[in-house]
């Protein structure tokens, strides 16, 4: 069972989630959109939009954070266990607060707010909203649930994270994995599935080349 | 010097009816479609009014084309950095209210009515939410001043800090038909984060590319004249594409082909991009006009057709813009101005100055009367097409009475009054263009490199190709 769900499903998950998303962007550019419904109403969208972002993008770097850099390395830094704990959640936390917290306000905007945003909520959005509400809120009941600090990840889920980047999944070390920490992992592949079909393509938009580039543009045929 | 060609418009205020007919070509044609309903790439608004959106002259609330700060161009909606960090919500975005709602009637129930004692009635449905509404406003609400006090509203007359009356004997109209105006120095170009809006090189027409967009809807925003609009069912930005698959073969916009008025005139303008951003940056914004002439080069000059040549302009292009009737209005004769210059775009889109009738307060037996003493006043049409440069105004208004005067006395045998400017064979030659405006001297559009025949756009007519594949 682990094997299939933590040797096989990751790749199949990051197959999909590479591979579908380089079709859409070779076939169906044209549909590749940021999906803005600020249009059809701008309230709560002020603060809940950048609120959810900020927390997006602060628990997207806690996760780098703590997935990739390997725990000799922080350890050679001269962050004990006990340190590193602190300053994960101090900045779990707020992420957390943030995240979830922006995450409910536009789901409150979008499904209690003015009617006309049905026409920006497709199937396919509610299936994603589900996914991700999910998964934020195993992510947070995880930080949340191990505040005394009893499970360490860094020695489980991180080094299983960076096998599979390497191509040499090792299964063993997911054992006795609390089980909303393996709620989180199996949400993250469905995300990862889901990926290249939902309007969450967006994020691999982000313009930085705008910065660089003149402000008029002429373009031959 | 680098030179570029322009497909580029004038329209003549003087004959506009305000009849929409241009509005009506053109919704059929491109927008009449699912997510596009509220857009109108070609509207008429009447002026004074807030238009369409509402507001959109307001340049304080959207924030929209150039400013100068500290002599320097810059978007007004600040600088790059800046900008993208409004990705998330952009504050000075319009929302649909801002246009409209479309809607449609329950027609079915006309149909599908049981006998009763009154009769039925279809009533009006969103075509968003789908369910029943009352409407409030529409795209051309304001139609010959039919919503009165917004009149009042109107951002140019608090720029002339004068009120109006609406009181019928003095009140003044007229009409506004716009359409994008294909910038130069395209706001919305400069506002793209994703670099998907494009000047076309032949031609300087401004597109949208809908695979490149991405909906960061930054453009909105960005184009003072508000015509740019966001799709909400493709979620992708679109704009007035200038007719282009017309223009390849030669054929004029539809808005202007079937102007009742005939009062559309479309050709081709040459003008140096290297001077583009200095004209843009004019310090005194009542000159940009000025400088903006000084931009568009002469055609018959041998210098500028040499280098035209080097800059790989065809033949037929260098023709067509030594024929042009939009070079003639312009540059020649000086009887075309930009709509509000003082955004600092550079529209391409050029507007002859209506004349109106003199004020009651005027002599009732003139039959020509001085500029000074007409309806509109000179100062209001000043904002809208002079960045509030009366005297600019004052001179095109006196070459189209002149132009009036010239005509009579041919008729009459009366004797000149005043000195003119051009000599009498301008004035008839202004005359044949402007009066007669026979539809080969209106347009002179060179046709582009594709031989697509005109039957097969009718066959793409309304299926503009913007729809998602699959759905998204």
């Amino acid at each position: 069972m682990n094997t299939f769900f933590y040797g096989v499903l990751p790749y199949i998950a990051l197959t999909i989630f590479i591979g579908g998303t380089i079709m859409r962007y070779t076939l169906y550019e044209r549909n590749w959109t940021t999906k803005s419904s600020q249009f059809l109403s701008k309230k709560d969208l002020k603060w809940a939009g950048p609120i959810f972002h900020i927390g997006l993008f602060m628990a997207l770097g806690g996760h780098c954070m703590g997935i990739l850099v390997p725990k000799f390395v922080t350890e050679a830094a001269g962050t004990d266990e006990h340190m590193y704990h602190l300053m994960s959640l101090a900045g779990g936390l707020p992420a957390a607060v943030l995240f979830l917290g922006g995450f409910l306000w536009l789901c409150k905007r979008r499904f209690a707010g003015n009617d006309r945003l049905q026409v920006n909520t497709s199937t396919m959005d509610k299936w994603l909203y589900s996914v991700l509400f999910l998964t934020i809120v195993s992510g947070t009941v995880g930080t949340v649930s191990n505040i005394p600090g009893g499970f360490d990840y860094r020695e489980s889920i991180s080094p299983w994270f960076r096998s599979l980047l390497m191509m040499q999944p090792d299964v063993s070390l997911m054992e006795n994995i609390p089980l909303v920490f393996q709620l989180h992992m199996l949400l993250w592949m469905i995300m990862a599935i889901l990926f290249p079909f939902t309007r969450l393509v967006h994020c691999l938009s982000f313009p930085f080349e705008y910065l660089l580039r003149s402000n008029i543009i002429y373009r031959k045929k | 010097m680098k030179i570029k060609a322009q497909i580029s418009m004038v329209m003549n205020l003087d004959k506009c009816i305000g009849c929409h007919t241009c509005s009506i070509t053109c919704k059929n044609v491109w927008t009449n479609r699912q997510g596009a309903e509220y857009m109108y790439f070609n509207n008429v608004e009447t002026k004074p009014g807030i238009g369409y959106p509402k507001h959109w002259e307001n340049q304080e609330k959207w924030k929209g084309g150039w400013e100068l700060k500290n002599g320097r161009l810059q978007l007004r909606s600040g600088n790059k950095a800046t900008r993208l960090a409004k990705l998330f919500y952009h504050p000075d975005q319009p929302e649909m209210d801002d246009y409209y709602e479309p809607w449609t009637y329950d027609y079915e129930t006309l149909i599908t009515s049981q006998r009763k004692n009154h009769q039925p009635i279809a009533r009006p449905r969103s075509l968003i939410t789908q369910k029943r509404m009352e409407i409030k406003w529409g795209p051309n609400w304001e139609d010959d001043l039919a919503a009165g006090e917004s009149a009042r509203q109107d951002y140019n007359l608090q720029n002339i800090a004068e009120d109006i009356t609406l009181e019928f004997h003095d009140l003044f109209m007229k009409y506004l038909p716009r359409t994008c105006n294909h910038c130069l120095n395209p706001a919305c170009v400069a506002a793209c984060p994703s670099g998907a809006i494009y000047k076309r090189d032949e031609d300087g027409v401004v597109l949208v590319s809908q695979d490149g967009c991405r909906g960061w809807r930054h453009c909105v925003p960005a184009c003072p004249y508000k015509k740019v609009y966001f799709n909400w069912k493709t979620n992708k930005a679109e704009k007035c594409i200038f007719c282009f698959p017309r223009l390849e073969n030669g054929l004029p916009t539809i808005c202007a082909d079937t102007c009742v008025g005939r009062l559309r005139y479309m050709g081709v303008l040459l003008y140096d991009m290297d001077k583009v951003k200095e004209v843009a940056s004019t310090p005194d914004k009542g000159e940009i006009y000025h400088s903006m002439l000084d931009i568009l080069l002469n055609p018959h000059d041998p210098e500028v057709i040499a280098a035209a040549k080097d800059a790989g302009i065809p033949d037929s292009w260098l023709e067509a813009a030594q024929n042009s009737p939009v070079y003639k209005m312009v540059k020649e004769w000086q009887v075309a101005l930009p709509l509000h210059a003082e955004y600092r775009t550079l529209p391409m889109v050029w507007y002859v100055p209506p004349l109106s009738p003199i004020t009651r307060r005027a002599e009732a037996d003139v039959y020509l009367p001085a500029v000074q003493e007409m309806r509109i006043p000179l100062s209001y049409i000043a904002e809208l097409f002079a960045a509030g440069n009366v005297s600019v105004v004052e001179k095109v208004l006196q070459r189209l009475l002149d132009m009036r005067m010239v005509m009579r006395i041919q008729e009459t045998g009366e004797k000149l009054s005043r000195k003119l400017e051009y000599d009498l064979e301008t004035y008839q030659a202004m005359y044949r263009l402007m009066g007669i405006a026979k539809y080969k001297d209106r347009f002179n559009i060179p046709a582009g490199l594709t031989d697509e025949t005109q039957d097969k756009l009718r066959e793409l007519q309304g299926s503009c190709g913007y729809n998602c594949p699959g759905g998204c």
